[in-house]
């Protein structure tokens, strides 16, 4: 056994090298964290083009699903949330978040939306988990958080919130992971429809509930070298970009904010929400990052770049950032 | 860079519900997968490393090569199937903290019964050759094994429990980083990327290194221990 005082030296090496590399990932870490940043803003929004309708649709247990298998969905659960969400009392909770915290409305409610006032079941043991899968639009902008405590305490339900773009939390419905999903793309949510998976709650009239809508915004650098704000309407302001080749980032995801904005350029471009078409003649200026939204900011921030973002994620973003 | 790290700090010692519940999940998800992967592991790499059979460079290769298993396709694969249709999708586990655990055994066990095996081989020849002389039974061979490689195998631990700790890309597919229940720190950092909370994903940085390095704290006085 080496002398004490040999062992106490090594101790103390060992300490220091530990704690040296500590410090080093940590600077590391929040100078990355600070770099880059510069500011984005909101350059054009509130065109027709760029309504966002949010729809909530129940699984139907007896879906197409791709298994042999009995696939587990909590019918009464999904219902009950569903209800839920129509109530009058929930819509003027959904229409005020973003008031208190933003300044600002994010979700405005659908007028023609089914509103209903029914008594909510309390949960069984059965019924109490709810599986809700969900696009990052819904729950990074923090309304999930805003909305659920209510839903949550009054009843008994618990809400797990998995949230991904809209083209994944519509596959994990499909792959039976969900008892419902809220997204806000609505070729892809008809198709869903259509090939079986969706179901119809009772008193609504169809299986696709749309009940809230916000706005897509076009975001860029305060510059606006494509002087989009000028622009008559949206899809002008994304020729202006497209003609001047500037930097635009692309979600590139088939979520649903990927699928609204390949519909805004011409055309003649070329471009729509599968990937792997792109023209060649475009990817100096269209990035096509398969990101989350968020992400997909922080990109655009650092190069620059024009990007469509709902409006919701972009203030929540910016907020953040400024903390 | 001073207000993200001041507020890093600040949230440390707010002591916030949020945060501690995410770091405890945490930790039972990487104490327990590591754990795991070690009883599964080490046991796995000894027993190729002491004997002597037909194929066991071809085995040994093998494992070699799942060490680099990208965990992204690990997750994607289970996440198919233990999903609703999956064969698996009966047990309910999808975007469960079991779950994660089971991903992150699927990925370390690899890691430990080969780096276990290169340990054991390069240290216990010798002792191997005596034991073999001495006509020793397996099972007391392989107990001899851990005591003889003791040293080795915490370090071993420290690597699997680091792997644990530090993933993002199975946990996040299969756990589905769902608030208050599946959300650990890793998974968290990724999403405060994607909202712009740049300081509190610094902070969570800053608690998962400090765990990090008195985890290893304790297993280098451990390893002072073994006296080696």
């Amino acid at each position: 056994m080496p002398p004490i005082v040999e062992r106490r030296g090594k101790m103390k090496k060992t300490l220091s090298i530990a704690l040296i590399l500590a410090l080093l990932v940590i600077c590391v870490t929040a100078f990355t964290a600070c770099t880059g940043n510069d500011e984005l803003t909101i350059l054009f929004e509130q065109d027709d083009d760029l309504k966002n309708t949010y729809s909530v649709i129940a699984v139907n247990p007896d879906a197409p699903f791709d298994t042999t298998n009995e696939v587990n969905i909590n019918k009464e659960g999904a219902d009950a949330f569903i209800n839920w969400l129509s109530l009058k009392s929930t819509r003027e909770l959904i229409a005020s978040f973003g008031v208190e915290s933003h300044g600002e409305k994010l979700f405005y409610l659908q007028e023609d939306a089914t509103v209903k006032d029914v008594e909510i079941p309390q949960a069984t043991s059965d019924t109490k988990e709810i599986a809700l899968s969900t696009t990052t639009s819904v729950n990074d902008s923090g309304l999930m958080a805003f909305i659920l405590p209510a839903f949550e305490k009054t009843y008994g339900y618990k809400v797990n919130v998995a949230s991904a773009g809209t083209g994944a939390a519509i596959k994990a419905a499909e792959m039976g992971n969900a008892d419902l999903i809220l997204v806000h793309s609505k070729a892809s949510e008809e198709a869903f429809v259509n090939a079986g998976f969706a179901r119809k709650v009772a008193g609504f009239s169809a299986e696709r509930i749309s009940f809230m809508y916000n706005y897509f915004v076009l975001v860029g650098p305060k510059a606006d070298p494509a002087n989009v704000e000028q622009s008559a309407n949206i899809k002008e302001a994304f020729a202006a970009i497209a003609d001047a080749k500037l930097t635009f980032i692309s979600r590139g995801d088939k979520s649903g904010t990927h699928n609204a904005e390949v519909k805004l350029w011409d055309k003649e471009l070329g471009i729509t929400n599968d990937v792997s078409a792109l023209p060649e003649e475009i990817k100096d200026w269209y990035i096509s990052a398969g990101q989350g939204m968020g992400a997909c900011l922080n990109m655009a921030a650092e190069k620059q770049g024009y990007i469509l973002s709902d409006k919701a994620t972009f203030l929540t973003y910016k907020k953040n950032l400024a903390k | 860079m001073g207000t993200t790290l001041t507020s890093a700090f600040k949230l440390i010692f707010s002591g916030s519900d949020m945060l501690t519940e995410i770091v405890l999940t945490t930790l039972k998800m990487a104490f327990s997968s590591s754990l795991l992967a070690l009883l599964l592991g080490v046991p796995i790499g000894l027993l190729i490393a002491i004997s002597n059979f037909k194929g066991k460079d071809a085995v040994v290769m093998l494992l070699r090569t799942f060490m680099g298993f990208p965990p992204v396709v690990a997750g994607i694969v289970i996440y198919v199937l233990f999903s609703g249709t999956g064969p698996f999708g009966k047990l309910g586990l999808i975007y469960s903290v079991e779950l994660m655990i089971i991903a992150q055994v699927v990925l370390i066990t690899p890691i430990v019964a080969g780096m276990t095996e290169s340990s054991a081989s390069a240290i216990c020849q010798r002792f191997l050759d005596t034991a073999k002389g001495l006509k020793l039974g397996y099972g007391k061979v392989l107990a001899l094994t851990v005591i003889e490689c003791r040293y080795q195998l915490i370090a071993v631990y420290l690597f699997a429990f680091a792997r644990a700790m530090s993933e993002v890309g199975a946990v996040q597919i299969v756990g589905g980083n769902i608030l208050h229940k599946t959300r650990v720190m890793t998974t968290t950092i990724a999403l405060n990327y994607n909202t712009g909370e740049f300081s509190y994903a610094v902070a969570l940085g800053v608690v998962l290194m400090l765990i990090v390095v008195a985890v290893n704290l304790i297993a280098s006085l451990l390893q002072k221990g073994t006296n080696k």
